[in-house]
Formats: structure tokens, sequence, C-alpha cells
């Protein structure tokens, strides 16, 4: 029995724990996101700026829930999400397939959806803020493209392609892009192609393989930044990191981020693949405060290419915004 | 009359709700061996592990050589110089006989305190009085695995003099050693005596304690009933204290036996039978007598399939058998009691119903659902013979005696009806009215025209349930001979000198 | 409440076995969470306590199920004193192998009949992974722990080799697969499965010889040989028992999350091995109950629902989680002692 009151107490402990419980007189607008996998800096830089404005805007309480890469944990957060019926719904899916239908339940309990950067397979959202991966592809193959074409004065050149999460729009659309201007090419070769989940370490495990297969490697495009960088400390380690140069995409500022690594010569080039979070907030805040107010269907943010040229000047642009 | 060198008076104790002590008292003196005597939940082995410090009393006084003293486990108990040997020696079987000496020895630490290192050098040197005042001629960097039980046991009292141990607890020293070992055992503690050290001896075998024991302590249902001078005493007095009530020795009568042979081994070989032949026949009791290793339970493990036959064979209701599984053997109407009922025997985490049942569900299911009903009551008829009483079949079988748990696994030879059964030292550790209780079970059993092994380290076990004995020495059958013709000794004598295939008088 | 009752309560209580009491005990533990998570619970705009929800509710149990069903057999594994570390990876494989069935079906003869045999495909190699580990852990006597880690490792490259280490995709059309998921992904038929999986499984320890057989082989595997239980098959089965549940699982998690997923799974076997041992089985085998085993899969779920629903970081939920499972193993061993 002693034990029993024991476990009561520190149960009761918990609402200690618990966040954002508001008391405040103002109206406060309950806004959930449920997000993929704060593990990834992309995602985690997404939180941080979506806090800071959030809480800019001053009526807005903001709660996020993790779903560290599981997407049973994440329909089963969301689902707890619908439970307290928020004032709106943000989801940056893990995986299309999987949070396709329990974002349609929400939008039958009437809670307006925004969906973040990742596509889904049916459209069962408020509206889709994403920025256009076919584009970042494209502009990623014609990159790579004129690269190999200054090289060898030709068309020509052995590639080595490292893919995120397979089930993922972002990795699907960067690949799609990049190959449809590259299929017109037929000597420019995609000579590998490993999956790396967009995890740094698995990049540079994947990449370590691929060396040690192939002797000759002229570019390596990995569809995030995190990876592009584990390419290249693979090759570093087997000193045939100026063999090869590394394109990334995401581009996020700060000290770690991929401008940086442009700027410090470790990737070649890097696609600033924009957050899509600011755009979000604005919607989402006319959303909140105006209900008369319908957003369309959905919206694209433009992605910028970064080479060493612009690389110090963007650096200190998104530094200071930070 | 000098002053006792230890003294409990008043000791309670109890173990969530059940009195295991109410006002119990034990008084030692210097240089004595003194018996503690009762059955199975007496709480004889409660007061003696309060003595050593493994427990603590809930309240009454403990005086060490007249002033009080508080032992709140076994390293005060080391300090003061009391130790305890236990019927299951806690000795380490992976490290040497040097280690296991020195291992948290408060005496060995004080002499080496200067080294950074512990030098095997140092272990030898601290061991070898000790081990020489024991008779341990095994050296001290052989690992205690390779021991016998009996030369273990002289490892854990070498410990203890090396505590400097003025008090020693001996809990059932001898149940797992055969004469010899115990002879050496015996005279040890008379040098002991003559040392000053005295000896708590908490024992059931009764010849034993009235060899070596100079007063003896009852206890009974947590109580202390008496203490008397070894000499003013005598068995029968020391039982009817022990159980409160008569008890009358009754020897096996010879019987006339059928010529029919139930079980027959003819030259049966295995990895440690060499060239067994007997017969066994209906409602025989044989009993099989050995020193330990002598291969006793081994004709079990050849009859019931565990150990394979080399050569020979073996015939079961006069049909050559050759049974390779213990399912096989169940099959052909075999039952056989293990040595050690808790690593062998139960399931001590099933409920006694459920232990007893075990081997046979296929009698109380239908479809591979249990009948419970059915098996219950089958039980209850079963336990009533038994007289076994327990407050609800569906406890735990580890709830219950020692005793009360060997019956549940005879209980499985019964619920089959099986004729042939084979029984690995059944009365070990148990009291003196479960044994009884047992014998009868035998006895019944040899009536209902069953064949019956018998193995046992008690001779005068053997003596008074058997129709014949086997001695097995090293293997092989030294001697067959009738119960009621033989002694003690020849059946000792066979056991340890005679050489193999000698037949004595049948 | 007077002195008889409180008096007769006390001798009923201590005329049950030690198993009852246990789950008594467990039932009292989840009625205290399930009463905190009432308390704590937030409320609707109207007012009324969302935890107490029948949506939440059974949102909680449909979380639950497909942890819930690996438990089951996890149960009778950790029985027999063993453990299965494969059938997270028994899961990932079923799914791909049900998805990959389904979706390359182009003109099957029903749609019924397609459903029933992709999912007794599925059903059929993880009950085939599961056999094999039992196999090799009854019959070469090799250690259950290490025996499914390889299995954990072998059957997730071989369910990334099957799909390519790629998701395959089940669609919202109107094809065989996405009608699949739409039947089974219902929280109906989901929570369905897991509540007919657990009274099977219930019934099939605490009624069958075989479950009798399962308790002993775990108690005392020495004293089962020498009372002639079927040692070897009882393993093999317990094994295969797992594969099947795993398997069965995975199909439920291909339609819930509408695609086979080569990388699902990861981590299941510790949530399984976790809610078994909340629920009061002993790792070392031969105590332990099914009732136990759902108390502690319910147990887990109401907590996460309750930490969920208040916003607790997920983080800290995991810290917590750890707790518990600390928590209700301590208390058990005090209950233990006393005896």
């Amino acid at each position: 029995m002693k034990s029993l009151r024991v476990l009561a107490t520190l149960l009761l402990a918990l609402p200690a724990i618990s966040c954002n419980r508001t008391t405040s007189g103002k109206r406060q607008f309950f806004v959930a996101f449920s997000q993929a996998n704060n593990a990834e800096p992309y995602r985690a830089a997404q939180n941080e700026l979506m806090t800071r404005l959030f809480t800019q805007a001053g009526d807005v309480n903001l709660v996020i829930a993790d779903a560290q890469q599981d997407n049973s944990k994440q329909i089963a957060q969301v689902e707890t999400f619908i439970r307290q019926h928020p004032d709106l719904l943000i989801v940056a899916p893990n995986e299309r397939a999987a949070l396709t239908a329990v974002m349609g339940e929400a939008m039958e309990q009437k809670i307006p959806v925004i969906c973040l950067e990742r596509d889904i397979l049916q459209p069962n959202y408020t509206t889709l803020v994403h920025s256009d991966n076919i584009v970042i592809g494209r502009m990623a193959g014609e990159f790579i493209r004129d690269y190999l074409i200054g090289k060898y004065k030709q068309p020509k050149g052995n590639v080595v392609e490292i893919h995120g999460l397979l089930g993922v729009e972002a990795a699907i659309n960067r690949h799609k892009g990049a190959t449809d201007v590259l299929a017109a090419y037929p000597n420019i070769k995609v000579i590998a192609d490993p999956v790396a989940d967009w995890i740094q370490a698995r990049a540079k495990d994947r990449m370590t393989e691929v060396l040690r297969g192939q002797s000759s490697i002229d570019v390596v495009y990995a569809h995030n930044d995190p990876m592009a960088v584990g390419a290249y400390l693979a090759a570093k380690e087997l000193g045939r990191e100026h063999e090869m140069i590394f394109v990334g995409v995401d581009g996020l500022g700060g000290p770690a981020g991929g401008i940086k690594k442009v700027a410090d010569g470790i990737l070649a080039a890097t696609f600033v693949y924009p957050l899509c979070v600011d755009k979000t907030v604005e919607i989402a805040l006319q959303m909140l405060r105006n209900p008369s107010f319908h957003p369309a269907r959905e919206y694209t943010v433009a992605p910028q290419l970064v080479t060493p040229q612009n690389a110090a000047e963007l650096y200190k642009q998104t530094t200071l915004t930070q | 009359m000098p002053n006792p060198i230890l003294q409990l008076s008043e000791i309670d104790k109890s173990f969530d709700g059940t009195h295991a002590l109410r006002g119990a008292s034990f008084s030692l003196f210097r240089g004595e061996v003194h018996a503690l005597m009762g059955e199975n939940g007496a709480g004889k082995s409660t007061l003696a592990r309060i003595i050593a410090g493994a427990t603590s009393a809930d309240n009454g006084k403990l005086l060490l050589e007249g002033s009080p003293v508080v032992i709140n486990g076994p390293r005060d108990a080391q300090r003061v110089g009391i130790s305890i040997i236990f019927q299951e020696l806690d000795l380490f079987p992976h490290l040497t006989v040097a280690e296991n000496i020195a291992i948290g020895n408060h005496q060995f630490s004080r002499q080496f305190k200067q080294r950074r290192f512990v030098r095997v050098a140092d272990l030898d040197s601290f061991c070898k009085p000790f081990l020489d005042q024991v008779g341990l001629t095994r050296s001290p960097r052989c690992e205690v695995r390779t021991l016998t039980t009996g030369e273990r046991q002289l490892v854990a009292i070498a410990r203890a003099l090396s505590m400097r141990a003025r008090i020693i607890v001996m809990d059932e020293p001898t149940s797992s050693l055969f004469d010899d070992a115990v002879e050496r055992l015996f005279k040890l503690i008379v040098e002991l005596k003559r040392q000053g050290v005295s000896v708590v001896y908490v024992s059931h075998k009764m010849d034993e304690i009235f060899r070596i024991c100079d007063r003896v302590t009852v206890m009974r249902d947590g109580q202390t009933i008496d203490t008397r001078a070894i000499q003013d005493v005598s068995p029968a007095e020391l039982i009817r204290m022990m159980i409160g009530k008569e008890w009358q020795s009754r020897d096996r009568k010879p019987i006339e036996l059928s010529s029919e042979a139930i079980l027959s081994f003819s030259g049966v070989t295995t990895e440690k039978l060499r060239d067994v032949s007997f017969d066994l026949r209906k409602g025989e009791v044989l009993g099989i007598a050995g020193l330990l290793g002598s291969g006793r339970s081994e004709i079990g493990a050849a009859l019931i399939g565990l150990d394979r036959c080399k050569q020979g064979r073996i015939a079961v209701r006069g049909n050559p058998v050759s049974i390779g599984s213990v399912r096989e053997a169940l099959a052909a109407r075999i039952r056989w009691v293990p040595e050690d009922r808790k690593l062998e025997g139960l399931m001590m985490q099933m409920s006694i119903q459920e232990n007893c049942t075990i081997s046979d569900l296929g009698a109380f299911s239908r479809a591979g659902f249990v009948k419970r009903k059915r098996e219950y009551n089958r039980t209850m008829e079963l336990f009533h013979g038994l007289s076994l009483k327990a407050a609800s079949t569906d406890l735990p079988v580890s709830t219950l005696s020692g005793g009360n748990q060997q019956k549940v696994l005879l209980s499985r030879c019964l619920l089959a009806n099986s004729d042939l059964i084979f029984l690995d030292d059944p009365t070990r550790g148990i009291d003196v009215g479960a044994k009884e209780d047992i014998y009868k079970i035998i006895e019944q059993l040899a009536s209902q025209n069953k064949g019956i092994l018998l193995v046992s380290s008690e001779l005068p076990e053997l003596l008074r349930c058997c129709d014949r004995i086997l001695v097995m020495r090293e293997g092989a059958v030294a001697a067959e001979l009738t119960a009621g013709n033989t002694t003690q000794e020849e059946i000792l004598t066979f056991a340890t000198q005679a050489p193999a295939q000698v037949r004595g008088h049948a | 409440m007077s002195i008889p009752v409180i008096r007769s309560f006390i001798s009923f209580w201590e005329r049950m076995n030690g198993q009852k009491q246990d789950a008594v005990k467990s039932l009292g533990a989840l009625a205290v969470i399930f009463i905190l998570a009432v308390l704590v619970s937030p409320t609707t705009a109207t007012g009324s306590n969302i935890f107490l929800q029948l949506g939440n509710l059974t949102d909680v149990l449909r979380q639950g199920s497909i942890v819930g069903i690996i438990s089951l057999a996890m149960t009778f594994v950790i029985l027999t004193g063993g453990i299965d570390l494969s059938v997270g990876s028994i899961l990932a494989l079923s799914t791909t192998v049900v998805a990959l069935v389904l979706t390359r079906w182009q003109h099957g003869p029903s749609y019924p009949l397609e459903i029933a045999t992709a999912i007794f495909i599925a059903l059929l190699v993880s009950t085939t992974s599961g056999a094999l580990s039992g196999a090799i852990i009854a019959v070469f006597d090799v250690q259950p722990f290490v025996v499914t880690l390889a299995g954990m490792i072998g059957i997730r490259g071989l369910a990334k080799w099957l799909s390519n280490n790629a998701n395959v995709d089940v669609g919202f059309g109107q094809d065989v697969a996405s009608t699949f998921a739409a039947i089974f992904r219902g929280k109906t038929i989901t929570i369905a499965c897991y509540a007919i999986l657990a009274a099977v499984f219930y019934i099939l320890l605490s009624r069958t010889i075989f479950g009798r057989y399962v308790r002993a082989v775990g108690d005392n595997e020495r004293a089962a040989l020498y009372a002639g239980l079927p040692i070897r098959r009882v393993k093999l089965w317990v094994y295969s028992l797992s594969g099947l549940l795993a398997g069965f699982a995975g199909v439920l998690y291909a339609a819930e999350n509408h695609q086979g997923n080569p990388n699902a799974g990861v981590g299941y076997e510790l949530d399984a091995i976790a809610a078994v041992v909340i629920g009061g089985t002993r790792l070392s085998g031969g105590k332990g109950t099914i009732a136990g085993t759902i108390i502690g899969t319910l147990m887990i779920g109401v907590l996460t629902n309750m930490l969920r629903l208040n916003n607790v970081d997920s983080n800290v939920e995991m810290m917590i989680k750890g707790g518990i499972i600390l928590l209700a193993v301590a208390l058990q061993k005090q209950g233990r002692q006393a005896r």
C-alpha cells in the first residue's frame, strides 16, 4: 500500500512538468504542431522559427509534438491533438501514406489543418505550404551538368546520388527533378544511389562503401546538407575529397548550416530549401484571427541556389535574422 | 558451572505474520557441541540464522560472554567470532580454495593490509594452517568445483576457523556426505572441542547426535521445549519432545515374494555403470546403497531413459525394452522421484495441484483443455491418502514444508498407477513425522504389488524399508544383501572396501 | 465499513493464491493511473472531460493494439524463460509482404480472396521466421537472446531486400490494396482483433495443457524434462506463435499506415517486453499471466495518453515510461520478499 501512495504522489507531480497550460485572461489560440522528427537540423530550425514567430504574435499557445520518425507515434499524437480540438493543427508528415488518413480525420472534426512542407497522398488539409522540390531537383541537375561540362568540356561524368527517406515527397522530387535534367545526357551516369534517410552518420557509412567500390567519382549529390557533409567526411577519411564536388539541399543559416559549408569550401553548392515557416505562420495567424479568411489550396515558396560566390553574403543575412 | 559463552533468551521472530520463534532460548558453553533438534518449521533453522547474524530477531536478548551484543549482519557475526556453515554450502565454485577462504575475511584483510595487490603466495600462506587443521590435503589453488562435497565442507569449516570463529553453527552438515567424510568431520569436531571452539549442531540424525554432542535442545512450533544433557535422555524421548506424540518404530516384515520379475538389468553398462545385473520382483522393495557417485542414481537414469545403455539389456515385465526418453519411460508405466526435489523435481512457482498432475495432464483434460474440477478431486483424494494437508491446492508448492513437497512428488507416482517406481533419496532433509508417512506409503505401494527401487543415504532407513539391498561401489554391484540378515556395518564395508562383483548372502 | 466485512475481506485475500493477488494489485495500479488521468485531463470548451470521451478511450485501445498483440505472444516466450528480440523485424517483414502481394495483384479473382491470400502469405512468412528461431533454440540449445538477435538483424535485412529498401505504398483508390487498408485500419477491427487474440491467449495459457507446459518449462526446465514434458515441442510452438502474432500485428500496421515499411517496428520488441514485465511476468520465466500483460499494455497506453493530452514533451514521456517500468518491478519485488 505504501508503494501505491508513492506511485500516486509521483504521478500527481506530472502536471507540473506539462507545458503550456495557459491561464491568462486574453483569448489564446491553441495551435498544435505535429513535427516528424526533431532530430533533423532542418526540422529543429523549423521548430525554433515557428516558436519565435508565434511568441512574437502574442496570442498563440503553441504546442509541438515530436514523432521521432515513427509513423505510428505521429498518428497517435495527431489523434490525441484531435481530442483536444485545437484552433489550428499544423502537421509536418513523417511519411505520405501513413499520415493521410489521420489528417482526414482532423478535417472531419472541423479542425483547420496546415500541411507543412511535405505532401500527402490525398489533399486532406486546408492548405499546403511547401517549396517545390522538383524545381530544386532541376536546379541541382542543371548545376551538375554545368559543372561537368566545365570540367570535361562535354557533358560526361560519374555522379553519386544519396537519397533521403524513400517514402518522402522531398526525396522523390529532388531525385525526379535532377533526373529529368540529367536524362538528356547519356554520358552523365549515376553510378551509385545509396539511401541514408537524411542522416549524416548513415550517409558517411554509405559513402564509404561506395568509395571502396568506385574509383572515379565526379559529383556527389545528396538530398540534404547533412548527408552531403557525411559523404564529404567519408571521402576525406580516404583522402579523396578533392576528386569530387559535393552538392546538398537545405541551405540553413547558422554555423552548422549548409550555407557556411559552402562558404568554407566543403560543399560546392546547396539550395536554400525554405523552412516554409514564415509563410505558414503568416497564413496561420490570418486563419486564426480572421474567421472569414479562406486560404489558397497551396502556397509555394521559392528556393535559392547558394554557391561560393554568394555564400558569404547570404550567411551574414540569414544568421542575423536568426 | 562455567558461564555460557552464548546466551539467547525471549527471542521472537515473525515472517509476514507467521511466528517462526516465540520466546525461544538457547545457551552454549565454551568447547561444547550442542545439538539443536526439531521438525521442519520448528524454528531451529531460524534460531541458527539469528545466532549467525543472517537474520535479526524482532526482540529478545543476545548475550556473548555475558555482555549484550548486537549482530546486524554476517560481518558483525564474523567480527565477534560466530560462523555458520549452511547446508547448501555458500562457496564460489569457480574460485579456488584459497580465494574462497580469503574472500570477505576480516582476518585476511587485517593481515595483508599493507599490500596493494593480493598475491597468490599470500593466499596460500594464509590458508595453509587452517587447511591443515581440518585435514584437507588438496592444493589451495584448485577450484572448488573440482572438490567433492565432503572436501567442500572442510573448506567451509577452514574458512570459519580462519575468521577466528569461537562459535561455529553447522546446519545439517552430513546430509550430503557418506560415512568416510562423516568420520573425518566428527574427528574434526572433537579436535575443535579440544581447542575450545563451540559447535551448534543442527541435525535430524539421532545416531550422530548421540555420538558427538554434549547437550541437546529440542524445539517445536517456534518454542524451546527443553535442553538436556545427552547422557540423560533417550532417542525415543527426544522424538516425543519433537513431535509431541508417541512414535512407534516399525520394521518391515519379511514377505512372500512372487517369482515374477518386474524389472531386470542384465550386464547393463552406461557411462557411469559397469555391468550391472539384478532382478526386481513384484511387490519387492529393493534398496540401493553406496557412496555418493557410486552409481545409485545412475541406475535410475538408465531406467528412465536419461543415460544410454552401451551394453546389456533392461527388461521390464519380462520384455526387453530400450527406453530413449523420459516420455517413453512414463509410457512404460515407470515413475521416478529425483534426488533434489527443488532442482530436479518440482516447479516451485506452480501450484501444488499443478505439480502433482504435470506428467499426466492427458488424463485430466479433453481436447487439450484441462478439467480443473476432475484434477482437483483426484489430487485431493491422493493427498488424503498421503496425509498431506495444505490450506489450498492453488498455493505455490514453495509454501509447503520439505516433507510435504516430497509427498507431492510421490503423489505423481500414485497418480498414474504405475507399477515400477524409482525413489531417489525421498526422505532427505525432511522431518521425522513426514518420514514416517513416507515409509508408510512405500509399504502401501509394495503391498499393491508394485516394484520399488529405493536409493538412500540413511542405512537405518534401508534396513527398515527394504526386502533386499543392492550395494553399489564405483559403478558396479558390490553386493546383494537381504535386509533382514545384514547390518549397517556390513553394508558400509561393501560400499567402501569390497572389490566389485563380490556377492554377499542373498 | 464494519469490522466483520474487513475481516472477511482480509481472509479472502489471504486465501487467494499469489498469482491472483498479483493480478489484483496490478489492476489496482491501473485504476490509480486511470483515475489520475481523469483528474488531470483537460476539458473541452463545453466542459466535458477529454480523457473520458469514448473516442479518446477507444483511441487508447487502438494505439496500444499493435504492440499489445505482440505482447501476448511475448508473454508465452518469456514464460518459458526465453526472449524474442526479432518481433519488430518480423512485423516489418509482414507489412512488406502483405503490401507487396496486394499491390502486385492486377487481375485477381475477387477482392476478399486476394486480401485473404495476402494476409495468409504474410502470416505464413512470419510464422516460419518464428519457427526457424524456435527450432534452433529448441534443437541446438542456443540461447534465445542470441538466436532472436540474429533473427532481428537478418529478418529486417530480408524485408529490406524484398522491397528494395523502399516503402510499398498503399493508395487511397479502389484497388485491392486500398480496400484492404480501408477495412483493416478501422478502429473497431483493430480493437476487435486485439480483444479476440487476448481472449484466445488467455484461455490458451490458463486452461490448456500447452499453457501448463509453457509455465513448467520456464519454471524449472530440468524438472520438466524429468517429468517427461515435450520441451522441444513447447519451445518450437512458443516462438512460432510469437512470429505469427508479430505477423498479424504487421498486417494491421500495414493497413493503419497505408504502407509496407521494411523499417517499421524498430524497438517494438522492447515495448512488448515492457508491457509483459509491468504486467508481472518475471524475465526468468515460470511466473506470469496474460491478464497481467493486458493490464501492462493498458497501463502504458493510459499513461502515454495522459501525458500527451497534457502536452508533456515526448522525451519526458520516455523518461517517465522508463521510471514506471522500474517502479512496477520494484513493487512486485516488495510483494515477493514479504512471503
